[in-house]
Formats: C-alpha cells, sequence, structure tokens
C-alpha cells in the first residue's frame, strides 16, 4: 500500500474510546498512537504537503491526561475510499489496550474543522458522595477559580461553563453526569471543576484527586439544543 | 495474583504517567501464565523480570533489551516481562506511599519473579540497579538472598567488568546474549520445577554455560591495596569464562515486531542492525573490540527485516544500525531496496555513523526527509600524530575531501567530536583542534568563492569528551588524565577557538573522573556504591543528579582513592580485574598494540589484512569469510 500526498479526500469519522491505563497517554502522544495503528493498518493515510509531511487527523477535542472517553471524535483523511466499516476492522486489532474505534461513517472532506464544531461534552464524575455537591455548584451564582495566566494568578468564573447535570442521573450518590462547555471557544476542564468544588463545597482533595472523570460524548450545536457531531459537515 | 496498584491521583502527581503504565501495543500478555496465578499463586514458566536500569523512554529505545524479550517470550516455558527505574518523582511517590515496583506487563511484584536481569550499557547506571531492587523489595547482596528470591543476573557491555556490582549479581552473562539467555532460562525451570532447593547447586549448574559468570564462586585477592586477582572458591568454577557470540547473524531470531511505546521515547523508530563488530579497531574504542569478529547480516535477510518492521511497526523512520555503517559491505545493495520498498510510504532512513565520500552525501540526499541536516566527523584527536596514536583510520586529507564534496553540495553545518586526555596527548595535540577547526572554517569559503556559491554563515562545533580509558582495550592499562589536567586543556582551546563561525562545546570532568573508576574498578567498589546509593546517589548518568563530591568521599572513607583506579596499570607485573574474562582478543594482542600506539604505528582494518588479535578463535564472521 503506498500512501501518496493526494489532493481527493476521503474522510474517515470515527468515534473512538481511550480507557484505563491507556487514559494516561498524552495527547500528542495519542495522535502518534493512531498515527501508527493507522500504518501498520495499511490505510492509505494522506499526509500534509509541504517541508515536514505530517499525516492528516483532526481530533475533536484535546483529552487530559489521566481522563477515559467513551465518545471522542477523529477525522482521518485518506486518500482513496475506503469503507468506515472495514476501516476500523483494519486498525482496531493495531491500537493498544484501552483505545477503540467505533460508530465511523465515510464524509466528504467537512467544511468545518472538527474541532471548530464541538461546543458541549458530557462527563461522568466517579468519586465518592461527589454528585451532590457536585450539582450543588449548578444553584451558586458565580463560581470563582483561580487561573495562572502570564505569571499572574487571575480568577475566573466557570459558572457560565457550567451547563446543566444529566436528565437521567443515575441513582448512585458516587456518581455524576453533567453537561459543561468545551471547544475551542469556551471550555471547562473536569480537573478545573473539581478543584472549584474542592474550594466552594469542601470536597476532600486527595478524593477529587482519585475520581475517574470518563468523558461520555462530545457535541455541537447551542445548549439545551444539541447536535450529534456525525452530521455536522 | 498479586499486582501493585498505583491511585490516580498518584499517578497524576508525577511527569509523563505513561511510563507507568504498560499496555503497549506488541508488549506480550501469557493468558496461560495469568490463569495459573490467579487460580493457584503460582505458575510453572519461568517468570523473567528484564530491567532497564534508567527510565522508560531510554529503555524502550534499546534494542537489546527488544530482541532479547522476543527469544525470551518465544519459549513456552518462560514470560518475560519489563522493568524500568521510576524517575526520580515517581520514586518519592512510591517510597513515600510504600508501594513495590511492579513490571509493565502484569503489574506484579519484583520479588515474585524468579529471575531478575539488567542489561548494563553504561557504568553510571549502576546505582539504578539498587534503586530497582530497593523498590522491589529483593535483598542487594547475592550472598543475602535466600532459595525462593529471584535470581539476579546481569549482562551487556559492562558485564565484561562486573567486578564493581560483583555482590549484587549472582550471575553475569559474557557477550551476545540471543543463546546463553534462553539455556540460562532453561537451567531456571528446572530449578524451579524442582522446588528451587539449592540455590548455591543451581549457581554452579550455570557456571559450567559457556559465558556464565557467577562471581561468587570466587574471591579477589589484594596485596597492599593492590589488585592480586581471584581466587576460586569452589572448583566446578571455570578459570576463564569465554564470552558467546552468535555466529550467523541470519539465522538468529530478530525482533520484527517490537513492543511499540505509546509514549515519545529518546529514539522513537524502528532498528535494523547490519552487523556485529567493526573492521577499524580504534585503540581507545571498547566496543571495537569486544563485539570481535566482524559479521554482517545478509542484504536480503535486512531488506526482509527491515520491510517486515517497517509494516509491523507504522513507524515512519527506520534506523540502520551498526558500528560504522560504511563498512557494510552490502550497504548500496540494502539501501536501494530499502528505498525502493519505502518509496510513496513516507518512510525515511536514518543512517548514523556513515563515513561522508560520494556515496553517502548521496545516499543522505536521498534518505533524508529534511534537507541538508548536519555531517558529523569523529577525528577524535587533533593532530595526525595522536590520530595514529589511537589509529584512528582517518587523515586530515580525508576530512577535507569529505568537507569539499559536502560544501560543494551544499552542507555547511559540521559537527566534529574529539577527547581530551588520550594517552601521549600534549598541548600541542589539543591546539591540532582549533587548527583543524579553522582549517574547515577556511575551506567553507575557498569552496564557495571557488564554485561561486553564495556564502553563508558556516556552523562548525567542536565538541570534546573526557578520554576514559575501558578494560579491553590496549589503552586499558593507561592512566586517565587528572581533573586539573581535563580543565587546563579544555580551557586552552576555549581560548584558542575565538572565531563567530565555530562554536565550542565542552563537558563536565567529573562524570568522567567517576565513570573512569567504575569502568575499571574491583570489587572493594560494591560497598562504595552501596554506600553512594543510600546516601541518595541515583541517576548517576544525569548531570542534574550527579554527585561527584558524595562518591570522592564515600570512596575516601573505605579507604580507596581516585588514583587507585585511575593511575591505571603496570602493564607487566600487575592483575587486571577482568582478566578472567576472555573475550577472544589475547591481553598479548592489546599490549603488542599499545606498543604499536607509543610507537604511532597504525594497525589495519581486519578486512585489509587480519592482525591476529586472537577473534578468529570462535571460527565465524569476517575471520572466516572466503577471500
Amino acid at each position: 500500500m503506498t500512501r501518496q500526498v493526494h489532493r481527493t479526500e476521503y474522510v474517515v469519522r470515527c468515534l473512538f474510546e481511550r480507557v484505563g491505563d491507556a487514559s494516561f497517554v498524552g495527547h500528542l502522544d495519542l495522535m502518534h498512537t493512531f498515527d501508527r495503528a493507522v500504518r501498520r493498518a495499511e490505510m492509505p493515510i494522506m499526509y500534509t504537503q509541504g517541508y515536514n509531511p505530517r499525516p492528516m487527523m483532526v481530533f475533536a477535542l484535546p483529552l487530559g491526561v489521566g481522563i477515559d472517553t467513551l465518545g471522542d471524535y477523529v477525522d482521518i483523511s485518506l486518500s482513496r475510499l475506503v469503507d468506515a466499516e472495514e476501516f476500523m476492522e483494519k486498525v482496531n486489532p493495531n491500537l493498544p489496550s484501552g483505545v477503540r474505534l467505533y460508530g465511523g461513517i465515510n464524509i466528504d472532506e467537512p467544511k468545518n474543522s472538527l474541532m471548530s464544531v464541538v461546543t458541549t461534552a458530557m462527563y461522568r464524575i466517579k468519586a465518592p458522595g461527589i454528585r451532590d455537591p457536585l450539582m450543588r455548584l449548578f444553584e451558586k451564582e458565580e463560581i470563582k477559580v483561580e487561573k495562572r495566566s502570564k505569571g499572574k494568578t487571575v480568577e475566573t468564573d466557570i459558572r457560565p461553563l457550567l451547563l446543566s447535570g444529566a436528565q437521567n442521573m443515575s441513582p448512585d450518590p458516587d456518581i455524576c453526569e453533567l453537561y459543561v462547555c468545551a471547544g475551542s471557544v469556551r471550555n471547562l476542564r473536569p480537573d478545573v471543576l473539581l478543584s472549584a468544588l474542592c474550594r466552594h463545597e469542601g470536597y476532600d482533595e486527595e478524593l477529587s484527586q482519585n475520581a475517574v472523570i470518563t468523558r461520555l460524548a462530545l457535541f455541537g450545536g447551542e445548549y439545551p439544543r444539541l447536535l450529534d457531531i456525525k452530521g455536522l459537515l | 495474583m498479586d499486582q501493585v496498584k498505583i491511585s490516580r491521583r498518584d499517578l497524576m502527581s508525577v511527569e509523563s504517567p505513561g511510563r507507568y503504565v504498560g499496555g503497549e501495543f506488541g508488549s506480550v500478555i501469557k493468558d496461560n501464565v495469568i490463569k495459573q496465578l490467579e487460580e493457584t499463586g503460582s505458575c510453572r514458566e519461568v517468570r523473567f523480570a528484564f530491567c532497564f536500569p534508567d527510565v522508560y523512554e531510554i529503555g524502550m529505545s534499546n534494542l537489546a533489551m527488544q530482541i532479547l524479550y522476543k527469544c525470551l517470550n518465544d519459549m513456552e516455558e518462560c514470560w518475560c516481562e519489563r522493568v524500568f527505574s521510576p524517575w526520580v518523582d515517581m520514586d518519592a511517590v512510591m517510597r513515600k506511599n510504600n508501594i513495590e515496583l511492579y513490571s509493565m506487563e502484569s503489574k506484579s511484584p519484583l520479588k515474585d519473579f524468579d529471575i531478575v536481569a539488567f542489561t548494563l550499557g553504561y557504568e553510571m547506571c549502576y546505582t539504578n540497579v539498587l534503586q530497582i531492587l530497593d523498590l522491589g523489595r529483593i535483598p542487594f547482596r547475592s550472598k543475602d538472598r535466600k532459595e525462593d528470591d529471584p535470581i539476579v543476573m546481569c549482562g551487556g557491555p559492562c558485564a565484561y567488568n562486573i567486578e564493581p556490582m560483583a555482590d549484587f549479581f549472582d550471575v553475569a552473562m559474557m557477550g551476545e546474549g540471543e543463546e546463553l539467555i534462553v539455556e540460562v532460562t532453561k537451567i531456571v525451570k528446572r530449578y524451579k520445577d524442582n522446588g528451587k532447593k539449592d540455590r548455591i547447586e543451581l549457581l554452579r549448574e550455570l557456571s559450567a554455560l559457556e559465558g556464565v559468570y557467577v562471581p561468587c564462586l570466587y574471591e579477589p585477592v589484594y596485596d597492599n591495596g593492590r589488585y592480586k586477582g581471584l581466587k576460586k572458591l569452589d572448583e566446578c568454577a571455570p578459570d576463564k569464562i569465554r564470552k558467546r557470540i552468535i555466529k550467523d547473524l541470519d539465522k538468529v531470531p530478530y525482533p520484527t515486531r517490537p513492543v511499540i511505546p505509546n509514549i515519545r521515547i529518546i529514539h522513537d523508530r524502528a532498528y535494523l542492525e547490519i552487523f556485529r563488530g567493526c573492521i577499524r579497531g580504534c585503540r581507545f574504542c571498547q566496543a571495537g573490540f569486544i563485539y570481535r569478529p566482524v559479521r554482517e547480516k545478509s542484504p536480503d535477510t535486512l531488506c526482509r527485516q527491515g520491510i517486515e518492521i517497517e509494516h509491523n511497526t507504522g513507524y515512519d523512520e527506520l534506523g540502520i544500525l551498526s558500528l560504522s555503517s560504511s563498512d557494510y559491505t552490502g550497504l548500496k545493495e540494502l539501501t536501494d531496496g530499502l528505498l525502493d520498498a519505502f518509496e510513496g510510504r513516507h518512510t525515511s532512513l536514518s543512517l548514523p555513523s556513515l563515513r561522508i565520500d560520494n556515496f553517502a552525501l548521496d545516499l543522505m540526499e536521498k534518505v533524508s526527509k529534511t534537507r541538508k541536516s548536519g555531517l558529523t566527523f569523529a577525528p577524535e584527536a587533533g593532530t595526525q600524530r595522536l590520530r595514529d596514536v589511537i589509529n584512528k583510520g582517518i587523515c586530515e586529507d580525508d576530512i577535507m575531501r569529505s568537507l569539499r564534496l559536502a560544501f560543494s553540495g551544499g552542507w555547511s553545518t559540521v559537527k566534529l567530536y574529539f577527547m581530551l586526555g588520550l594517552p601521549t596527548e600534549t598541548m600541542e595535540d589539543v591546539k591540532g583542534i582549533a587548527d583543524l577547526a579553522y582549517k574547515i572554517e577556511r575551506l567553507y569559503f575557498d569552496v564557495c568563492r571557488e564554485q561561486g556559491i553564495k556564502a553563508r554563515k558556516p556552523e562548525i562545533t567542536v565538541s570534546t569528551s573526557m578520554y576514559i580509558p575501558k578494560p579491553f582495550t590496549p589503552f586499558q592499562w593507561e592512566r586517565q588524565n587528572t581533573k586539573e589536567e581535563f580543565l587546563e586543556k579544555q580551557s586552552y582551546l576555549r581560548s584558542l577557538i575565538k572565531s563567530r563561525n565555530i562554536k565550542y562545546i565542552w563537558h563536565d570532568v567529573e562524570t568522567s573522573l567517576w565513570e573512569s573508576v567504575l569502568a575499571r574498578g574491583d570489587r572493594r567498589l560494591c560497598d562504595v556504591i552501596e554506600e553512594g546509593y543510600r546516601k541518595g546517589c541515583f541517576y548517576d548518568a544525569w548531570d542534574d543528579h550527579f554527585k561527584y563530591d558524595v562518591w570522592m568521599e564515600t570512596l575516601n572513607e573505605h579507604g580507596l582513592t581516585w588514583e587507585m583506579f585511575a593511575r591505571g596499570f603496570d602493564v607487566d607485573d600487575e592483575h587486571l580485574p577482568w582478566e578472567h574474562i576472555d573475550v577472544g582478543v589475547n591481553m598479548s594482542f592489546f599490549r603488542k598494540e599499545r606498543e604499536k600506539a607509543y610507537n604511532e604505528q597504525i594497525t589495519p582494518p581486519c578486512r585489509e589484512k587480519c592482525s591476529g588479535c586472537g577473534a578468529q578463535c570462535f571460527k565465524a564472521g569476517e575471520c572466516y569469510a572466503p577471500k
């Protein structure tokens, strides 16, 4: 299989999950891991033109170290049409344990990059007794957190970035599922949310640091009228 | 099955947690072993922990580890897993929270393994061996370990003089490990089958294998602070231990499905080893002697393996490995074959250690993704006289001819590597380094003028390291320069290099002084190394963590001095701490080469004329190739 620089693009848009130990691999490293898996699978991935060609792969939203995901998106550009099912079937056995593609579709080259359409993420946070204090944050007018910027510490309000709790929340008080702003414009990192929880609700720091955070899904559109990313081309 | 658990919080508190989690593509999980462990708490197979005494990113770049991992896991009766030194931050977390060191594959505690083996590539990793044993809750000393404790082994270049670490290892393996490590594992399997009854009997049995050195079967003798050789404590122990080699590299297993790390490592590429040994015989170079005789793999085998590796790994770069790629007889056939196969696949070749000629420059243009990277030369010494002393078969004309070609072809970045403190070196030789750099600078502008090329600012880098006499070289008896001598030479050279086009890079002297002690040390250093470790020394190979003063102080507390080890040995009547090891090359050859060095006489490469070094005894490779 030759890998050619080519102008026609056939894009496979896949959901992927990354769970367990694989979640401790950083975002850049994860991109390399995908690149190599696609190459091992002999899929005809495209490369950028120019001095230092890079594989053409776009991730919807960087994933922090230590965070699991069950529903992230990646767009991979190919130089010829490969059925998304076949693509996943070939690539999956080449991914390290804990990483898996699913729910892929074939699309034309998207007008808007995958990164620009993401607005919202749904997270599940699992830690002892975390549901109630986390939901109480939604009752606040403002939630100040300290943010380091250019060597100075500034206070910002993350309340506008909190959207809502999930509709059918699990009865388990150790689990909280919620929607927050995500994407290149407005983004709330789960670790920032958890530090706010410790600061404003007195939640235990050690428990918060051991919380299992899972990104359940990514959406486009404007809350509450969320759109499935698959259809956003 | 016992598994070490690390909390998310602990993992998130350290740099690069991806180092500690495993799960890489290509790592080997033996489900049948796990099943037995879960059901009965034990297994029939030998559990082998392959330890690399440095961080993950360095260990995973090590080809020996990938080769032996494959050899061991190809055995039905063995499961080999990997272990690395936790970095300083993780080390602290593990000590604070009482977490044991574990393997990457099954996360089993290190002490649950039958064999714990280290590959020793550089002396400065010795304290990390102790760190791994310490965090793994394994007694340091061979004599303190009981029947149920793991058998602790080592191999790699430093095993050739393992005396400074001899008390910590049950077994040291000499030479190439592909066959030996399998033989050793089979014997340990029988020991395990029989219920691990008599540890010393096992060690005696292992010592009968060619290439195995069991330090506890010998005892060193000293006289007035001088080393006087080893005394056998057991009749079964061999007088001499001969290293092992692989006779036919085309027939030995090669890891074409290596473990692919999930995080970026130091050398993030696939590897193809094209031959072992070196025809050159540079007198300072330990690798040039311990890997003899020269044995090439055939271009056919290499092309096939190279294509397989590129496909199996998904790497976009294949590194061609050897001590001197230009000396590989099938280089053109191999590179043509690989470049052809990689056409359109966005895969590049990297070819370190090329001698610069027309062919090499042409090749570099073809293989390189990025245009015109820097050129590297290793003249090692500044004057022809000294280059003859060290038998560096390269003269100024060669360098100038190569550079003329390169400058005409548009190159303008040159790196030059030298050593300070080589035997017989004078200040005149040091000045020669600066002279050579200036000549190269002039050559650049001359060539540009002659060829009508628009001259840029050339970048000429001069880098000096400190010469450390190593065992199994003609200079094994030499004294090392003192700290003052090294510093004087460095500052002299600094004063000579004034051009804006020439950059001088010098290295820390103290690291080399300590490395020199370890390289030629004897068993009296075992106590010193352990105490240094207890005082907080580890990661000595990392300048930020190396504590020179602590080492010198500890050495002195044990009644030893730097001079005792660095002053060298008397050629005629002194014993060498590594004289019981036989690398094939004779001591008489080293003596002869040393004499020739002092007479400034060169010795031709093996391929040109056999100089009778003794490596013929292996009946393999270049020595026996049809002429």
